[in-house]
């Protein structure tokens, strides 16, 4: 049911071409993340998906069922806004009671569109039927809001509008729930709460997510899958794991974690001269000529002595930096510039600015691009 | 397993098909059948000389031929005739220009020192002033009209009041003239010139003129070399505005223009209800759009750019000149320039409790007969004004909140412009336009009730959308989204959530809606059967007929109920001018 395909999703505004053939496979149940940099078309590709808009190109299948010609209120996608769009003059009950409502002004018997029209022109016009009450109480619960049914959504912290916009999206049980960077308007630590909250919820109720961000962080911590967007494309789509360790592309590998990457020349398959200025062995085998490689900072290894073994470096500090549990070396190596990350720990030798120490890279973290 | 790519059905296609995009037909269409095709056929009627029923020639192919052969016979002779020296068309034509530039000559001189006490001084009894400086353009002009003669005129108690003092005998200046006519409207216009004038005073860049100042320049020389060149484009615009709010006026001219006195309005609107001539009456209604057009375009041309007409939130703080030199003689300025239209409608009141009144300072006697006989005798015009303007604020309100809807959501500009066209028509010329078009079969609406309201609604429209449009674009567009997303069409999302949150500009613009139809004339004595005569209608044919007391009751009844709604159609949109 819930599967999400997008097949050449061509997507052209007056002059310009916002998504030019977006393929996307999305599995039920899958929380999936949209990652990219500001203006590479992860929101039209989400409001395509919503049917926001119209597209240029291409199919969009939710489930088995086609897309293309349905109507955006018809296609059961949850969504959750940027901004929230929380209705103001609704408070919170009727804001996550309205999908409910609605529906039964769509199917429900004479009487009961009636009642349901009544109860959207104003809350004094009628009480909910018992079950929808229910089901928006159990929503809010979810979210932990139910003590807050009755409150103005003006009065509500940031945190707590994003609650219910999230309720608001899932009480109508959609197929998909999109949300479009739905944590950046909060403050960093709130921010890492409700990273959790999602997921928690998410896999509670095992509903097909897709989620829009710039922040590879999140996207690394929260998503099943990810897809690496550039330029109204997709660069790679694959797990976390995946992405991290065999990027595809230098951009890829740039925009998930922090990342060497050089210019080279593949010397006998095996051997690659680095930046001119020094060669390393690695595992991966390419065709002799140029190539990019990709060394991860954390996998290299300092040594306090020269070591004969292979892969071996020596180098001089230019800048050492804190940050987070980790130091941070700058070091040069030759005229190339070799950044290194350690894991801070009582004990372990700290080099200071000008000293000289050895790099150990290991052949399988020298990944040719 | 995914669906063969299938076209959808026809089912799923209707089903599909947006309500809305039927609505915007819908509306497109009312202004296509009651502003277009009405502006376009009187256009044609001025070149043919004889009604041309556009409607007719797609029902029947007999009017269809007449038609044709009537366009066959299209010249510029009636043009020509115009324009040929001696015609009464030309000097209406003339007549009416003259008196609108010297209207708006008039006023901006004479608002000029009120407009610098209000934005650079600390005038005594500022707030009082402002608000009886806002008070004269709610006053219908025909009752302010009616309110000179019964100053003015040779019975009237100030025309007493000077003759006693001087010894004279006779009028002091005839009211019924070019010179009356002028009176009142400056009098009762000027702020329509004042408040623009006001901002671009408070706007003009103070920096520049406090250099000036530090230069050593003296304030009176700063004032005129600095300050009122900056202050130019906003004056300019005020003046344009006046003009064509003086061009298209029915009101005074209709009771004060003397026979022998021609103006653009007066004569249109005797050569259709006089004499049913469709080529004059055509020929002028055209030449009034044009003119008001032309002066239309020259006014947003003078602000381009430049939001003088609205004063911003933060109002830069200005150091007021508070020196008693200064702002006594403005204080005494200010106040005798509202004098004159306070009194006016001071004596209205007063006319409408006397016993009798005429030829002396104060009236015989008081009393309340005349509200008694028009709460009993006039009822059904009450209730006919208030029918009517309800109906013109219903169908304002649909086509405004859809047209806003339709120009802001999916910038349908066309549809702006069209709908900001009635700005250019004046009532009059609208009025004429409505006759040729809807007075034969297949759509023979002359005469009925629902025709004015349309009439209104149509002339009220601009404003209305102004209102409307506001309170549209203060609505987030992801929350509407917000709402399809969540199962609700674009038609359930404009009822359930745009319409609830642009409510207090639709009360706001619909309170001035139905402010002005219950002020309107020009359309309404065009246009109202007699079983449908609304109040306005009333007063002004008693004022024809010299039954001065129950007109002024029933205008005084006008002026309060005008004034109670605009005070709370302020209050809603904030927008006090002070
Ligand atoms: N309505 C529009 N008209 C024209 N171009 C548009 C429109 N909306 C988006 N674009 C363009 O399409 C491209 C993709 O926009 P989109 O909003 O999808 O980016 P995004 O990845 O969501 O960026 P961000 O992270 O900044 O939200 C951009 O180059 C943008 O300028
Ligand atoms: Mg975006």
């Amino acid at each position: 049911m819930g599967s999400v395909t997008v097949k050449g999703l061509v997507k052209q505004y007056s002059d310009v071409p916002a998504l030019k053939g977006v393929d996307l496979n999305i599995r039920e149940g899958e929380f999936y993340a949209l990652l990219g940099p500001s203006g590479c078309g992860k929101t039209t590709t989400m409001r395509c998906i919503a049917g926001f808009e119209d597209i240029t190109e291409g199919d969009i299948y939710i489930g088995a069922q086609r897309v293309n010609d349905v109507a955006a209120n018809r296609r059961n996608c949850g969504m959750v806004f940027q901004s929230y769009a929380l209705f103001p003059h609704y408070n919170v009950f009727e804001n996550v009671a309205y999908s409910l409502t609605v529906r039964d002004l769509y199917r429900g018997s004479y009487g009961k569109r009636v009642k349901s029209f009544a109860r959207l022109m104003s809350k004094k016009l009628g009480k909910p039927p018992k079950e929808l009450y229910q089901k928006v109480m159990d929503a809010l619960q979810t979210v932990e809001l139910d003590h807050l049914a009755e409150r103005g959504v003006g009065e509500l912290s940031g945190g707590q509008q994003q609650r219910v916009a999230l309720a608001r999206a899932l009480v109508m049980e959609p197929a998909v729930l999109l949300m479009d960077e739905p944590l950046s308007n909060l403050d960093k630590k709130l921010r890492n709460t409700m990273r959790t909250t999602i997921r928690t919820i998410q896999q509670e109720i095992g509903i097909t997510t897709i989620f829009v961000t710039h922040d590879q962080e999140e996207a690394m911590s929260m998503a099943d899958r990810i897809a690496v967007m550039k330029d109204g494309e997709i660069v790679q789509q694959a797990t976390p794991t995946e992405l991290y360790g065999k990027p595809l592309t230098p951009f890829v590998a740039d925009f998930v974690g922090s990342s060497n990457i050089y210019d080279a020349t593949v010397i006998d398959g095996r051997q690659v001269k680095i930046n001119d200025q020094f060669v390393v062995h690695t595992n991966g085998v390419t065709e002799n000529g140029e190539a990019k490689v990709l060394i991860r900072p954390e996998g290299i290894k300092i040594l306090r002595e020269h070591s004969e073994s292979r892969n071996v470096i020596e180098g001089k500090v230019t800048m050492s930096t804190y940050f987070g549990p980790n130091i941070r070396y700058d070091v040069n190596v030759g005229e190339a510039t070799v950044v290194v990350e350690q894991e801070f720990e009582p004990g372990i030798p700290v080099y200071d600015q000008g000293d000289h120490l050895f790099l150990h890279i290991p052949e399988e973290r020298v990944l040719l691009l | 397993m995914i669906e063969k790519h299938k076209k959808p059905t026809r089912f799923q296609r209707l089903r599909n098909w947006d309500s809305l995009k039927l609505l915007k037909y819908a509306v497109i269409g009312f202004f296509a059948l009651f502003l277009m095709i009405p502006l376009l056929s009187v256009f044609i009627v001025s070149f043919t000389g004889e009604p041309v029923n556009l409607f007719g020639s797609f029902v029947n192919p007999e009017i269809l031929s007449t038609n044709i052969e009537r366009l066959q016979n299209a010249s510029f002779e009636h043009y020509a005739n115009l324009f040929s020296s001696g015609s009464v068309y030309l000097s209406a034509l003339n007549n009416s220009l003259l008196l609108s530039i010297l209207v708006s000559v008039i006023v901006i001189v004479m608002c000029l020192p009120i407009a610098y006490a209000f934005a650079r001084t600390a005038m005594p009894f500022k707030k009082t002033l402002a608000a009886l400086c806002t008070m004269p353009i709610i006053v219908p002009t025909f009752i302010s009209a009616a309110g000179f003669i019964i100053m003015f005129g040779r019975t009237g108690w100030v025309t007493h009041v000077f003759n006693t003092m001087l010894g004279t005998e006779g009028a002091i200046f005839n009211v019924y003239s070019m010179l009356g006519i002028i009176l009142v409207q400056v009098f009762f216009f000027f702020p329509f010139a004042l408040w623009p004038m006001v901002a671009a005073f408070k706007i003009a860049d103070l920096s520049v003129e406090e250099a000036s100042r530090n230069l050593g320049a003296k304030s009176w020389s700063t004032m005129v070399f600095v300050t009122l060149p900056l202050a130019l484009p906003g004056m300019i615009s005020s003046a344009l505005l006046i003009f064509t709010v003086s061009f298209s006026d029915f009101g005074t001219p209709i009771i004060l223009a003397p026979d022998g006195l021609n103006l653009i309005v007066v004569q249109a609107y005797r050569e259709i209800s006089g004499f049913f001539n469709w080529a004059g009456a055509s020929i002028l209604t055209v030449i009034m759009v044009i003119v008001a057009a032309i002066f239309f375009w020259l006014q947003r041309l003078a602000t381009k750019g430049k939001d003088y007409g609205t004063v911003s939130g933060k109002p830069k703080k200005v150091k007021l000149n508070a020196k008693k030199a200064v702002t006594l003689p403005l204080f005494t300025y200010t106040s005798l320039v509202v004098l004159l239209p306070v009194l006016t409608v001071f004596s209205v009141f007063i006319q409408s409790i006397a016993t009798t009144w005429g030829r002396d300072l104060l009236p015989r006697g008081f009393t309340l007969d005349h509200y008694a006989t028009i709460f009993t005798r006039s009822t059904d015009n009450i209730m006919n004004s208030i029918i009517l303007a309800s109906g013109a604020l219903v169908i304002s309100v649909i086509v405004a909140t859809l047209v806003s809807y339709f120009v802001v959501r999916q910038n349908a500009t066309k549809l702006d412009f069209i709908a900001s066209i009635p700005l250019v028509v004046p009532g009059i010329a609208l009025g004429i336009a409505f006759i040729q078009t809807f007075n034969t079969a297949p759509l023979q609406l002359t005469g009925t009730a629902f025709l004015l309201i349309v009439a209104y609604a149509i002339r009220r429209m601009p404003y209305m959308i102004r209102s409307t449009m506001g309170s549209m674009m203060a609505i987030r567009s992801d929350i509407e989204e917000a709402s399809v997303n969540l199962g609700a069409s674009r038609l359930l999302t404009l009822t359930t959530i745009v319409g609830p949150l642009m409510l207090p500009g639709i009360v706001a613009g619909s309170i001035l809606v139905f402010v002005t139809v219950i002020k309107e004339t020009s359309v309404t004595i065009l246009l109202a059967p007699s079983e449908w005569a609304p109040m306005s209608l009333m007063v002004f044919q008693n004022i024809l007929r010299g039954q001065m007391y129950t007109a002024s009751a029933m205008a005084i009844l006008i002026i309060g109920v005008v004034l109670i709604l605009q005070l709370v159609a302020n209050r809603l949109t904030k927008n006090s001018l002070y």
